[in-house]
């Protein structure tokens, strides 16, 4: 029915007030909560079916604590599982509802990059709150930025070159851009499985380290809005509205109470699996990040958790 | 594996010199390659060969249209599928057919001919692929990036949408039922959107429209100065349907073949529950705003 990875399905971020994380993330971002722990908030754009996009963990610090991929098929699950073990990477594999609430079955795996890594299939489907029968177009009552869906997550690794080999090779991705150094190395790659210019992409930095997760929106306009929205709320903008060289996308760059780097994001472009990716060359780094400027402000290069 | 998306409408039309001008100055495509009785047309952001080919014949009308799929060997698993559904296959082989390889072709029980296509020939976009910027200066006219979806007719709409469905490996999205309960229009996905085809109930081998993407309803607001600027006939819009809650606009070429521009819509995962619309919300099911289809667009096709 459906083959491999089907696109990103949520990221597990840690604030260490999740209070205050939550508050802002239903009323200034305006995702929809749907379950809640002592320790733990779900969240998910208004559009999503599933039960969660983002998980939100009561932690010390703040960064991520993983990402997961949505898999429709067992078999798949299977498969792929086994060629993340066949890569010798160790896999754990877990039942539905081990590991969070709603969860589906998960292999799990720490990524070359030093990322937790989940391929999830079967999470709970709690529906977009739209009437299966003669729907409107959009609930009424969405608040704040409320982008309909999750888009995609952009990481740091030590290894770019490696890690997007094991991503192209191992878990099925395509390679749609790449900035190159001019020794040869990648310094970003950007992959993906649903067409889009990416649904995961990878910076030269720490292992482990998170730049920041992407949610869509459907136009430039909805990004105006956004930026009104930080800004009436007081959230602290990084970049944005700007385009994107790279994935030609427009984004709005912020962050959260404890640091984390949201974004929003929209356009693009659609990618075949027979195209040919789009390479940069290091000089022209700035226009590959934000187009308009030309060149990258240190904060976004070296802010990350 | 399997289909990926819609590639390429092949329609005909009495007049090649004006649907050349029309498609280029005012649809904004390129012309990729033409013949004595044919033009096969691009958008800016497409790499194949064509998503449009017209071909001059003294009526108006489609010969066909056409997927592409994701691996050549899933042409040979989908041809032994639709034979054991009972359609003849034909097969069309590299070089036989401008700009593509190895091909099936068939007939639907809606009296159109579909094409399944493997390669197409890669003529590439209108930007380079190192250090591109992310639009082309002198874009003339709408100048969509690609190819969305197509309306077709059919008189039984539930038999063409299970064809879709359990042999070709189609999503339906949405379906409207009339009050005994029967099957009106089908919108059927390959690639995680609301649509790549729809059947309506109507005759059987007609075409509705078909329709190119936009990335922004403000683009269907400027389509919409274009061509009342070049006097274009504007059908309806720009508006929104409560199908696929997209944003439109319709309009026709010289010709008289419905176009359409289109933006918006959802991303249906494939365990997306269909969305079922009664008879009594046809209307705003097809224009949300007016909540009524006017006269020429329910009766107009070709």
């Amino acid at each position: 029915m459906s083959d491999g990875i089907l696109r990103l399905s949520h990221a597990e971020v840690r604030v260490p007030d999740l209070e205050l994380a939550l508050a802002y993330y239903v009323e200034v971002v305006g995702l929809v909560e749907t379950d809640r722990t002592a320790d733990k908030a779900y969240l998910k754009g208004w559009d999503e079916h599933q039960h969660h996009s983002l998980i939100l963990t009561d932690s010390p610090t703040y960064g991520l604590n993983g990402l997961g991929f949505k898999v429709m098929e067992l078999t798949e699950l299977d498969r792929l599982a086994a060629r993340v073990e066949e890569s010798g990477i160790e896999v754990t594999r877990h039942q539905p509802g081990e590991l969070d609430l709603a969860s589906g079955h998960i292999a799990r795996f720490a990524a070359p990059s030093g990322h937790v890594v989940d391929l999830e299939c079967g999470q709970e489907q709690v529906g977009n709150g739209l009437s299966l029968i003669n729907p409107p177009p959009r609930p009424d009552d969405l608040r704040g930025i409320h982008p309909p869906r999750i888009d995609h997550i952009f990481l740091l690794c030590e290894d770019v070159d490696g890690t997007t080999s094991f991503f192209r090779d191992v878990l099925e991705f395509r390679l749609t851009e790449q900035i190159m150094a001019d020794d040869g190395h990648q310094l970003a790659t950007f992959l993906e499985r649903t067409h889009s210019p990416h649904d995961i992409a990878f910076l030269t930095g720490p292992n482990g380290g998170f730049h920041h997760v992407a949610y869509w929106v459907d136009e430039w306009s909805d990004l105006k809005h956004a930026a009104d929205t930080c800004a009436h709320h007081g959230v602290d903008i990084d970049a944005g509205p700007t385009r994107h060289g790279a994935t030609r996308g427009c984004g709005l760059y912020f962050f959260d109470p404890a640091g984390n780097r949201n974004e929003v994001y929209t356009g693009g472009y659609w990618f075949d699996p027979d195209d040919e990716p789009t390479t940069w060359t290091e000089s022209e780094m700035g226009r590959a990040v934000f187009c308009y400027r030309g060149q990258v402000d240190q904060r976004f290069m070296t802010v990350h958790s | 594996m399997g289909i990926l998306r819609l590639s390429h409408v092949d329609i005909t039309c009495p007049d090649l010199e004006l649907a050349a001008a029309y498609y280029t100055q005012v649809m904004g495509l390129d012309i990729s390659e033409r013949t004595d009785d044919r033009i096969f047309l691009k958008c800016w952001d497409e790499r194949d060969h064509h998503c449009l080919a017209i071909r001059h014949d003294t009526r108006v009308g489609m010969d066909r249209f056409a997927f592409k799929v994701e691996h050549a060997d899933d042409l040979a698993h989908f041809e032994s599928r639709i034979e054991a559904a009972g359609h003849p296959v034909q097969r069309i082989s590299r070089g036989e057919e401008i700009g593509q390889g190895e091909s099936i072709r068939f007939e639907l029980t809606s009296g159109h001919e579909m094409e399944l296509v493997a390669d197409i020939e890669k003529v590439g976009g209108r930007l380079p692929l190192v250090n591109p910027p992310p639009m082309v200066d002198g874009l003339v006219g709408i100048a969509p990036p690609r190819i969305d979806h197509l309306l077709v007719h059919a008189e039984e709409v539930p038999a063409v949408a299970r064809f879709f469905t359990e042999i070709l490996n189609f999503r339906m999205t949405e379906q409207l039922l009339d009050g005994g309960g029967h099957q009106m229009i089908a919108f059927l996905e390959r690639s995680a959107k609301p649509h790549d085809i729809a059947f309506v109930q109507g005759p059987n081998g007609a075409l509705h429209h078909f329709s190119f993407w936009l990335d922004d309803w403000d683009h269907v607001r400027r389509a919409a100065d274009i061509l009342a600027y070049n006097g274009v006939t504007i059908d309806i819009g720009p508006t929104r349907h409560g199908i696929t809650r997209g944003n439109t606009i319709y309009f026709f070429d010289p010709m008289g073949t419905r176009n359409e521009v289109f933006t918006g819509g959802y991303r249906p995962d494939p365990d997306f529950p269909t969305i079922t619309w009664t008879d009594d919300e046809a209307g705003r099911a097809i224009f949300y705003y007016e909540g009524v289809v006017n006269e020429r667009f329910a009766t107009v096709h070709t």
